[in-house]
């Protein structure tokens, strides 16, 4: 089970609103290599790994990106915040506040609504193990694209961070993967999954 | 070609990781953090985004110098090096010196915990067991932009 925690993992105090970089940001809230892509990836996956080392990883970075899910989520509601009409037009926010006002809808930086089929869950070890480090890759170069768009120093401070945990992530799910492979066929380690029986 | 990515040496440059003598063919493979030193000190861990100076690999080699300052900032920052070093033990399971560290994260976290608590209520419901009222519902919740009264 899950229980809440009333603070964020990383501080966020945005001074300046600006929706023209929410609209951008929202995308690691629920585009393809969001936030909320993440934790459901991870989370999900764990049910079918068949050692601790592995459902200790997914376990805890897919709980850490919960943690992510809101801070993104923190870094549009400030961002959005105390607009007037006139600002959210020259902005650039219009679309976007026609649907959903100044809510924070899991969205791509697109207005594609989040979708599943950007996450995977193959239930093969290798297979979402090597799955998990791509994804952490894409999210790392989305803030990276992120460092090059934006020019607030409040948001880039925050954004930093939550780039800096994608290459964390990335060594922990490629030890893991090294782990599951000490414990396979030497000879050869597609020989079975060790996460179904055949 | 961009100079910065051609700025190696012979020297083997690259930071903490072990190669095995033999590994599979066909499967990715990442080099193994090999011990859970050297960490960064206090804060510098939250705000450099990682407990471990040699995955701090930062875009354009430009770092945070902090983290904004509000009052859950501490608390924040024993959390996070008791998390990040948690990680490490997901994968490194019997590194018995790494998880005495992480018990002494843990106390530091717990103290610091209940400073906070004291000051600024409940961060967890469980936190209320001494309290005389409902406290969860106080502002501010961590969405709150704090600049502002």
């Amino acid at each position: 089970m899950f229980v809440y925690e009333k603070k964020l993992q990383y501080p966020i105090k945005i001074a300046q609103p600006n929706a023209a970089l929410a609209k951008f940001i929202i995308s690691q809230y629920g585009g393809p290599d969001g936030e909320l892509g993440a934790s459901l990836r991870y989370l999900s996956q764990r049910f079918s790994m068949p050692w601790p080392e592995l459902k200790g990883v997914l376990t805890d970075i897919g709980t850490e990106e919960l943690s992510h899910l809101e801070m993104v989520g923190t870094l549009v509601h400030q961002l959005t915040r105390n607009l007037t009409p006139e600002q959210i037009k020259a902005e650039g926010y219009d679309a976007y506040f026609v649907d959903h006002t100044v809510g924070v809808f899991p969205q791509s930086a697109g207005g594609v609504p989040w979708n599943a089929v950007g996450i995977g869950v193959k239930g093969d070890v290798i297979t979402d193990l090597t799955e998990n480090m791509a994804a952490e890759q894409k999210a790392r170069t989305t803030y990276d694209n992120i460092l090059r768009l934006s020019d607030d120093a409040d948001v880039n401070n925050v954004i930093r961070f939550l780039r800096e945990r994608e290459i964390v992530h990335f060594q922990r799910f490629g030890e893991a993967l090294a782990l599951a492979t000490d414990r396979l066929d030497h000879s050869n380690v597609y020989y079975m999954n060790p996460a179904f029986h055949d | 070609m961009d100079t910065r990515i051609m700025n190696n040496n012979n020297d083997c440059g690259y930071k903490e990781g072990a190669l095995p003598s033999c590994a599979p063919l066909a499967v990715g493979f990442v080099p193994r953090q090999q011990s859970s030193t050297p960490r960064y000190e206090g804060e510098k861990a939250l705000y450099r985004g990682t407990l471990f100076p040699g995955l701090d690999l930062p875009l354009w080699n430009i770092v945070n110098t902090d983290a904004a300052d509000v009052p859950a900032r501490e608390l924040m920052a024993l959390d996070f090096a008791a998390h990040d070093l948690a990680l490490y033990l997901d994968t490194h399971p019997n590194d018995q010196e790494a998880f005495t560290v992480y018990k002494e994260l843990l106390k530091l976290a717990e103290e610091g915990k209940r400073r906070y608590v004291a000051c600024y209520g409940p961060v967890m419901k469980s936190d209320m067991v001494d309290s005389d009222c409902f406290t969860w519902l106080n502002d501010p919740w961590p969405w709150d932009n704090q600049t502002e009264g």
